[in-house]
Parts: C-alpha cells; sequence; structure tokens
C-alpha cells in the first residue's frame, strides 16, 4: 500500500497541534465528527448530573418527585453529613445515619495509598514489560504467558490468602498492607506497556548497546522517555482504580490511620437490613470523593495531550 | 516477531528486571491460584478444615443446571458489553483523535470512571427505577409502555451490560486513544495527499495499525467482562430467577452465603480454564504482538 | 533521573515501613484492663449501644467495650473473614439466617454453664424468644435482646381519600378464595391513571399510578414481611418444627395462598415482579406510589421519619385469616460470643449486661426496636408513643400470642438458593406455585 510505504521515515516531529494531520480536514466530516461527541457527552453527564441533583435534594422530599430536573428542596444537608459537619440528630431527622466520617484524614489515607501503588507498580511493571519486549533470552515468551494468567486468577481465590498473609505479616489496619497485594506488579500493567515496548524502534536500543550503554540505562533513558505518554495513561488508569477499590481496602484498613476514603463512605451504603441506603449521602459522598482524582486527572491529562508529538513508538 | 538477535542471551538482566514482579506473581497471584485448585478437590465450608473428596464436586458441577445457566448468561453479558463498549470505544477514540484536540471532551468521557462502579450501578438502578425513575416516567410521557429495565428476564442482563459500558466507555477509548497516538503522523499525511476519505482512513490506516492495542483491549476486557460482578450484587442479585447469576456471582454465592467454598474453587477453576482458553484464541486470531507497520 | 531516584527511595523504605508497622501491631495488653470489641448492623441503634457500653464500663472499670456498626453487606463479610482469619468481634450482634452455620460449625460459644452459675431466667424474656436461640445441639447461644413483628404500614392520606377508616384497616380479614375485605381494600386502594379505583369499572390495570399493596420482591423462603403472616392463617406450617428436617412448600394451602398472592398482579392491583424490582417498598410507599405495605417493625423509624406533604404513615395490623386470628412471624436477634475470642469471661459479662433489664431499658429509650423482656417493650412503646407513633399493631400479635417463630433448620442457606429463583418465577407469572413441590422434594433432599 502507498500509504504505508512512507512508515520508514521516523524522526521526532515538533508538529504543532493546530496543524496535527491526525485531524480531519473536511468541514461536513468535521460537523457530524463534533455532533457524534456532542451526543456521547450528554449521554456521559446526565447520570452524573442526576448524582449532583441528588446530591443537594432532600432526601425525605426527593421521592416524591421523580420528574424535576432541579434539586428538590434544595440542601446543603447531604454534603454537611459526608463532611461530618451536621449532628447525629440533624442527620437522622433528614434520613441520614448518625455516622460520619473524618474526611480529611481519610483522603489523605487514600492518596497515600494510592501513590504508593500506582508508583511501584507501574515502575515494577515497566521493568518486567522492559524483560518481556525487549530483552533477548530464552523462554520469555512462555514466562510472559504464565505471568498472564494471573489476569484470569478469580477474586475468590486470592482474597482469602491474601488477607491471611496480610494479617501474619502483622499489616492490618496499614496503608503497607492494603497496597502490598498489588503493588509489585499487576498482569494488566505488564501487558499494557509491553504492547507499547514492543514498538519501540530496536535499532535505536541496539545501537545504544554498541555506544557500550548498559540495558538498565537504556531502560531508563530510552524506553521510558519514549512511552512516557502511555506510562502516565496507565499511572492515572490505575491510580483511579485503587482509589474507587472497596472490598479489600475495608476488610485490611479499619483505623483512622489506615481508612480509605471509599470505606469511610460505605456507611452510607446499607444501613438496614432490608432499607434503602441515605441516597442523598451516598451521591454527596461520591461527589466528594471524586473530586481529588478528577482534579489529578486535570492535572496529568494535560500530559497526555502533551504527547502527541512523539513518535519514537509507532 | 522481527527480531534481530544480537549474540548473547541477556537472560541475566532479564532476571534481574523480572525479580520485583517476579514476587508479586508467585506471592499474590501463583500460590493462591494453586491453593484455590487444591481446594477446589475438597470439601471445604471456610469454618472447618477442608476434606479431600476427589473429583466430586467437578462431578457435581456437570449436571448443575444453575452453572449451565450461569454460562449462558456470563456468555450474553460478554457479547454485549465487549460487543457494544469495543465498537463505540473505537469510534469515540477516533472521533477524538480526528475532530478535537481539546483536553475537555477527554476529560468528560473520563468522569464515569472516577465514580467507584457500586455508585454507578445505584445511580443507573434509580434511573431505570420502573416506577421512580426518569427513563420510563419520560417513556410514559411519550405514550410508549415502560421497561422493567432490571425486573425484566429478558432484559436484566441487556441493562447490566449497557451500564458497565456506560461506566467504561471512556476508559477503553482512552487505553485506545494512547494506541492512536502511537501511530505515525506521517501515515495520515500521506493519507491526506492520496486523498483518502474519512472511511478509508480509518480502514487501511488507523485500524491496521491500532491493532496490537486492540487485540491488547479485547484481550483484557473479554476476560474483565467474565468476571463480572459489583454490578450484579449491587442491583438484580442474580434474578429475575436465574437472569443474572452471572458464573463469577455465583461462584462468590456458593462460597460466602452458601459456605460451600470447595464447590465455589471447583467453579473459579473451570473459569480460569475457560478464560485462558478464551485469551489463548484471541491472542492467535488477533496476532496480538504485530501491527501491519512492522511487515 | 529524578523519578527514579524517588522510585528507588520508596523501594527502600518498603521493608522498613513492613518493620515499623509488624513492631506496633500487637496491642499492648495487660493482664488487668480488657477491651472487647461488639459488632452491630444497625446505625439507628448504635447511640443506644455505645450508651450502654458506657453504662458497663462505669459498673465494671476494668472492661472497655468497643462499639462499632457497619451496614448489613460490610458486617457478614466482616465476621465470616474474621471467622476464617481469626480476628474476629468478641461479640456480635446476630440473626437467624446465619446462627445455624455459626452454631453448627462451632464458631461461637454455649452459654449455658454461663447461665447455670449466674442464675439468669431465660423466663424473664417475651415467651419464645430464647427458643429462638437454642441449638440443634440443645444448648442456649444467645440472650434475646429484641424481637419483631409484622403489621401493614399505610399512607393515610391515601385511604383517607378512598373513604377508608382506620378502623376498617385494623380489622380486614383475608382468606385464599377470594381474598375477603382485606383484598377489597387493596382493590380499593388501587387507583389507575385516570382516576378509576380497582373496583371500579372502567378501571385500566395496565396503567395503575398508585398501587394498592406492594409486592417486596418473592419473599424467598420464609416470606416473612410478604406471605408468611398470610400463609401462617390457614394453618400451614413451613417446616415440622424448630431444628427441623422437612419443608412444607408443597402444602396446598401454601401453594393457594401464594395463588392468591401472585393474582394481584393480574388484577393490577399490586406491582408486577417486573414492575417492583428496583427502589425499596418504603421510598415507593413514601412517593405515594403505593399505599400499603405489610413489613416489618424494624423499618417504623424509617418510615415514619419519610412523613411528608403527601405522606401520613399509619399502622395497622395484619388481616385475620381463615382460622380467625392474625398471624405474625416472630423474629429476634441476640448477641454471641466469638468461639475465639481471647476474653470469654468478659465477653458473657458484657453479653450478661446487654440481655439485662438495664441495658435494654437504654435500648427501648431510644424508640427504635422492641426490646425483648416485657417490662422494657413496654418502655419502647411508649418511647414510640412520645413520637406520635402507636406501634400496638405490632405488639397485638404478642399480647393475643398470634406469633409464629422463624424456620431454623440445617442448610438454610441453600433451602433460600433452591426456593428463592422459583418463588421468583412464579411471582413473574412464569410458573404456577404448583410448580414449588418440584423443589421442596429437592429442598428436603438436602436433609438425607
Amino acid at each position: 500500500m502507498a500509504i504505508l510505504a512512507l512508515k520508514t521515515t521516523r524522526r521526532a516531529r515538533s508538529t504543532s497541534l493546530e496543524s496535527d494531520p491526525a485531524l480531519a480536514k473536511s468541514k461536513v466530516s468535521i460537523f457530524f465528527g463534533r455532533l457524534a461527541l456532542l451526543i456521547v457527552i450528554l449521554i456521559t453527564l446526565f447520570p452524573i448530573y442526576w448524582m449532583f441533583r441528588t446530591a443537594f435534594s432532600n432526601n425525605r422530599a426527593m421521592f416524591g418527585e421523580p420528574l424535576n430536573l432541579l434539586p428538590v428542596d434544595f440542601t446543603f444537608g447531604p454534603l454537611r453529613r459526608v463532611l461530618g459537619l451536621s449532628t447525629t440528630a440533624e442527620a437522622l431527622a433528614e434520613g441520614g445515619s448518625g455516622a460520619s466520617i473524618n474526611f480529611a484524614q481519610y483522603m489523605l489515607n487514600s492518596i497515600m495509598t494510592c501513590t504508593l501503588i500506582t508508583v511501584l507498580q507501574v515502575t515494577f511493571s515497566a521493568m518486567a514489560a522492559y524483560a518481556f519486549a525487549l530483552l533477548n533470552w530464552r523462554g520469555r515468551d512462555k514466562v510472559f504467558s504464565v505471568f498472564l494468567i494471573a489476569l484470569m486468577v478469580p477474586g475468590i481465590f486470592t482474597l482469602l490468602p491474601n488477607f491471611i498473609l496480610v494479617k501474619d505479616a502483622g499489616l492490618l489496619n496499614t496503608i503497607v498492607g492494603i497496597a502490598l497485594p498489588s503493588m509489585f506488579m499487576t498482569p494488566f500493567a505488564i501487558f499494557f506497556l509491553r504492547q507499547f515496548f514492543l514498538g519501540v524502534n530496536r535499532s535505536i536500543i541496539e545501537a545504544a548497546v554498541i555506544d557500550g550503554a548498559n540495558l538498565w540505562r537504556i531502560f531508563r533513558t530510552i524506553v521510558v522517555p519514549l512511552a512516557w505518554p502511555q506510562i502516565i495513561t496507565l499511572a492515572i488508569l490505575q491510580f483511579i482504580q485503587y482509589w474507587n477499590d472497596y472490598l479489600w481496602p475495608f476488610l485490611i484498613g479499619q483505623t483512622e490511620q489506615s481508612k480509605l476514603l471509599t470505606v469511610g463512605l460505605g456507611i452510607f451504603k446499607s444501613q438496614t437490613p432490608q432499607g434503602n441506603p441515605d441516597w442523598a449521602g451516598l451521591m454527596a459522598g461520591a461527589l466528594v470523593s471524586a473530586v481529588p482524582i478528577f482534579i489529578l486527572l486535570l492535572v496529568f491529562g494535560r500530559r497526555i495531550v502533551g504527547s502527541i508529538q512523539s513518535s519514537g513508538v509507532k | 516477531m522481527a527480531v534481530t538477535a544480537r549474540k548473547g542471551s541477556q537472560f541475566r538482566a532479564a532476571v534481574l528486571f523480572l525479580i520485583p514482579a517476579s514476587i508479586g506473581f508467585v506471592v499474590f497471584f501463583a500460590w493462591p491460584a494453586v491453593r484455590g485448585l487444591f481446594l477446589s478437590f475438597t470439601d471445604y465450608n471456610l469454618l472447618r478444615p477442608p476434606v479431600f473428596v476427589g473429583f466430586e464436586n467437578y462431578i457435581k458441577i456437570w449436571s448443575d443446571p444453575v452453572f449451565w445457566n450461569s454460562l449462558r448468561v456470563t456468555l450474553e453479558y460478554v457479547v454485549i458489553n465487549v460487543g457494544v463498549q469495543t465498537a463505540a470505544a473505537l469510534v469515540l477514540a477516533v472521533l477524538m483523535q480526528r475532530f478535537t484536540r481539546t483536553m475537555v471532551v477527554r476529560g468528560v468521557i473520563m468522569l464515569p470512571y472516577l465514580i467507584a462502579n457500586v455508585i454507578v450501578a445505584l445511580v443507573w438502578y434509580w434511573l431505570a427505577d420502573y416506577n421512580l425513575g426518569i427513563i420510563n416516567a419520560a417513556l410514559d410521557f411519550f405514550g410508549i409502555h415502560k421497561i422493567g429495565f432490571f425486573g425484566n428476564q429478558n432484559i436484566a442482563m441487556v441493562t447490566i451490560a449497557m451500564v458497565n459500558v456506560w461506566r467504561h466507555l471512556g476508559y477503553t477509548s482512552l487505553l485506545l486513544f494512547a494506541g492512536l497516538q502511537a501511530i505515525p503522523r506521517d501515515v495520515y499525511e500521506a493519507a491526506e495527499v492520496d486523498g483518502a476519505g474519512e472511511w478509508r482512513v480509518f480502514r487501511s490506516v488507523t485500524l491496521p495499525l491500532l491493532r496490537p492495542v486492540l487485540a491488547f483491549v479485547l484481550v483484557v476486557t473479554v476476560v474483565g467482562s467474565f468476571q463480572v460482578f459489583d454490578t450484579i450484587a449491587v442491583t438484580t442479585k442474580g434474578g429475575p430467577v436465574d437472569a443474572t447469576r452471572a458464573i463469577n456471582y455465583y461462584i462468590y454465592q456458593r462460597a460466602f452465603e452458601r459456605l460451600d467454598f470447595g464447590y465455589a474453587s471447583a467453579l473459579a477453576v473451570i473459569l480460569m480454564i475457560i478464560l485462558a482458553g478464551v485469551a489463548l484464541l484471541q491472542n492467535k486470531l488477533l496476532r496480538a504482538n504485530e501491527s501491519d507497520l512492522e511487515r | 533521573m529524578k523519578k527514579n531516584r524517588v522510585a528507588i527511595a520508596l523501594i527502600a523504605a518498603v521493608p522498613l515501613l513492613l518493620a515499623g508497622c509488624a513492631a506496633t501491631a500487637p496491642a499492648a495488653s495487660t493482664s488487668t484492663a480488657t477491651t472487647l470489641s461488639y459488632g452491630l448492623w444497625d446505625a439507628n441503634q448504635a447511640p443506644a449501644y455505645t450508651q450502654c457500653a458506657a453504662d458497663f464500663h462505669k459498673a465494671n472499670p476494668k472492661i472497655t467495650v468497643k462499639v462499632e456498626q457497619l451496614g448489613w453487606d460490610d458486617y457478614w463479610s466482616k465476621i465470616t473473614t474474621g471467622f476464617v482469619s481469626g480476628s474476629n468481634y468478641d461479640v456480635f450482634t446476630s440473626h437467624l439466617s446465619q446462627f445455624p452455620q455459626f452454631m453448627l460449625n462451632k464458631q461461637i460459644l454455649p452459654l449455658d454453664s454461663y447461665i447455670k452459675a449466674d442464675g439468669v431466667d431465660l423466663k424473664a424474656y417475651q415467651p419464645g424468644l430464647a427458643e429462638l436461640w437454642k441449638g440443634s445441639d440443645g444448648k442456649q447461644y444467645g440472650l434475646p435482646k429484641d424481637f419483631d413483628t409484622i403489621a401493614l404500614f399505610y399512607n393515610k392520606q391515601l385511604t383517607d381519600a378512598a373513604g377508608l377508616s382506620a378502623d376498617q384497616l385494623a380489622n380486614l380479614k383475608w382468606n385464599p378464595d377470594n381474598g375477603g375485605t382485606y383484598e377489597a381494600a387493596i382493590a380499593h386502594l388501587t387507583v389507575d391513571k385516570n382516576g378509576h379505583r380497582g373496583d371500579e369499572a372502567g378501571f385500566d390495570k395496565n396503567n395503575v399510578a398508585t398501587y394498592g399493596i406492594w409486592m417486596e420482591n418473592s419473599g424467598g423462603g420464609d416470606g416473612q414481611t410478604q406471605w408468611s403472616f398470610l400463609a401462617a392463617t390457614t394453618g400451614w406450617k413451613s417446616t415440622n418444627g424448630v431444628w427441623g428436617n422437612k419443608y412444607n412448600y408443597n402444602d396446598p394451602k401454601f401453594q393457594k395462598t401464594i395463588d392468591w398472592w401472585q393474582s394481584l398482579v393480574g388484577k393490577g392491583y399490586m406491582p408486577s415482579f417486573e414492575a417492583q424490582t428496583g427502589i425499596g417498598w418504603s421510598d415507593q410507599l413514601a412517593a405515594g406510589k403505593v399505599a400499603i405495605a405489610s413489613n416489618g417493625s424494624w423499618m417504623t423509624g424509617a418510615v415514619f421519619g419519610a412523613k411528608s406533604a403527601t405522606f401520613t404513615p399509619a399502622l395497622a395490623p395484619t388481616p385475620t385469616g381463615p382460622n380467625g386470628k392474625r398471624a405474625s412471624m416472630f423474629n429476634g436477634l441476640a448477641d454471641n460470643i466469638w468461639a475465639g475470642t481471647k476474653h470469654p469471661a468478659e465477653a458473657w459479662k458484657w453479653v450478661k449486661y446487654l440481655g439485662s433489664l438495664a441495658c435494654q431499658s437504654v435500648v427501648a429509650k431510644a424508640g427504635v426496636v422492641f426490646p425483648a423482656i416485657p417490662a422494657a417493650t413496654d418502655a419502647a412503646v411508649a418511647s414510640f408513643k412520645a413520637k406520635g407513633i402507636d406501634v400496638s399493631p405490632f405488639t397485638i400479635q404478642v399480647k393475643d400470642k398470634t406469633t409464629f417463630l422463624y424456620p431454623i433448620t440445617d442448610h438454610r442457606s441453600d433451602v433460600n438458593a433452591l426456593i428463592t429463583p422459583a418463588m421468583e418465577a412464579v411471582m413473574s407469572g412464569k410458573a404456577k406455585a404448583s410448580s414449588l413441590s418440584a423443589v421442596n422434594t429437592q429442598i428436603n433432599a438436602l436433609f438425607k
């Protein structure tokens, strides 16, 4: 194919955003393309708007007006409940539970835990992916397949043994205990990074080897920078995943110093055996806990955009 | 793979690079899996020591109608979830690549993934409630018959699949977007010179070059979809009748509600074997490791 | 590179962190002072039990009780994990749906020797409650702390609009053939979109705006809040006694009751299984989507708290049946001691206190549940009254001795796993109640 014949030119380009050749040029295509994007955005946003609407509604009055698009009986009560600003009596009067959460502390715990997991996991997984993608050794692909099997181990197998392990290590109620099972690697992370490392131009590496660079330096100064946008993408996705994780941190971290935000918010879920949750409090809590990662996404999201120029990875 | 191997193995370096990941793999994945395999041959209720029973659990599973049904509904879920999600995410990723450079779109489509899936399930449970949900209220307003999204045996699994599509669409399209970014810009320039239309660019440039990442996304989402759990646990709990009793939820119920951990382990082993088979097949079919650029 | 140095520093720090945490992990326990952990799932009761714990500590300065409340699902995950891993609450609130498994697997302590030594009188509780916590081995595992019964919650604004008086609602009669005045009231309370009532000509059963009664799923194996209070008035019993080995889902009396109950869907008086799946009944009642919902006394606080401009909650007792009497399942909670506790003697002291009039009076004052000791029950009734809630529709069942016990047997969770999908098939109209006979055979085979 003629188009593909050009693939040989692989110099790093510094195309400005405006003239990015990947952007469509036809006016008609642009109109329909953007229209489609708008529809996707609306579908995405409506349920989230509904959460906002609920979070500022009175839990008691809300169900009387299912079609009202605005908050019913507007109140900051749920938000105050989540942040532990209202008294037990106030909370009960609004249909909440008396429980409150130590928001700042739990958020700090969450940030520390997720940072610990993400930094270590991505680092170790990148090292492993490098060995699987770019180093030559016998049995490499077989060992990789074995690692991939970990992707398929059902949670039911790992939950109890890992719990007992953490308990025996004396790490119950510690942040390290929560991080332990996922901080060495996940098969997903290795698989993802390997996929991109495979695209790194081998001649660059071979040239470096001839220049006498050792493999660790090649990893650090060539491979990682080339795949940096993908590494950041992975880090963000993993961070979000652990931020939202519930069951495992619930089982491990029960003290003030080890309770994560999601676990703290769990009290707004399933209050009575057959009753309903404190809807407004639950939604307020969900939104409040999403804000920190939303900010993170905004800050690091720029990096993903800024990475379009890199073409060392094909 | 076109590996122009240099002389001499890099085995020792590879071992060093793999040490941390191997610790994680052996301790937190391999060992629990081996232990699970052992427990699948036992009668174990969690509270008393396991008793070895040979293949009894597997024999019972063979004639367990709930198991066969769970396979069927899980498959239904996987096909709908992965099919819709991958197709939509692919379109979305390409739309984002070719029609906009603004961060806003990427930020917005990631929002659902920022919300814990238990909460997402609850929000949709409410939006789609037969009596109090706004979706049915709107249908009713337009004179269309209400739909029992979670309560109708024929629809419940579709609903659950679509709820998870909603949450994961941004995530999947971001993975694909990362793959699109890795496509050299110059091939698009060439396409432009050739005067190729939107569809042709997609078919003969984007899709072939995206294949390794697409294959990766497919393997990961299929394996993940087979293990659907949270959404079901929060909403239908396997019902109505057995319509949403997916294999992973059935395993959980057997293990923790009925304290039949040996049987649940055997079910989980079968699930693992199925998943390994699916992944192997996908890898073969999609030649996951190569893109057309290489050849 | 800077980034890598950070990573390496973190890696190096891990062993230090591990060591640091390990060193602080074992709690310093002196020989004299003891701390007990106590678990419960109901947030509404947590303040009362925290008060009990404080009073208990005052009387026993050497024992401190740490009260921990978790939502229902989390609560049982934590307890199951706790049994397996060997770290659990010393004492926890238990439920009859879990109790048989815990007892049969020797995860909880029998209390007989303590009861005997301290001379605790099991007759001090409402009759029947202590029996619920007797294991199949004949040993006593818990002291009753509270009980619950069933009544009809209704929206007084809707019944007033329909011209039904509180008195009429309190004296409904039911039979499985034509539903009696119970069905007539339900029909009259059902209103379609055009304002036609269920018993009027022109009623459109496919477009119901307000249902007469709510279906809260199929009720599974016990139908505690759904159908047990009806089926029991026909003389049906779910099993052949406490710790029985035979279920009676094949009994025509039971199947006839279920067929009648299901027939309300076809008539448009009750939401279909499809329409009731979703947000729970109490929110539907508060939203005016339904006039009556049968449920348990534990929901009183939640329902009456939801009072609004369009919702005036009220209570009526369950209808009388073919035997001329009412019926209600009688269920109660108790506290169990974990078999692995390091402080069994102290745990018993706390359990004994929880079962005493002193603590139950504190619970009564909160006006959330009915404590198990009659004097405290009366105090709770008074507390409810002070909040403007007449709970006699619940207590009348105890007064008239029309209660029957929650079915306790071995294999309880297996029974539920078999009967629930079958009941759901019946309630979605996919099968007749007679199909339950086959399931009953499967269930009884579990006991062979």
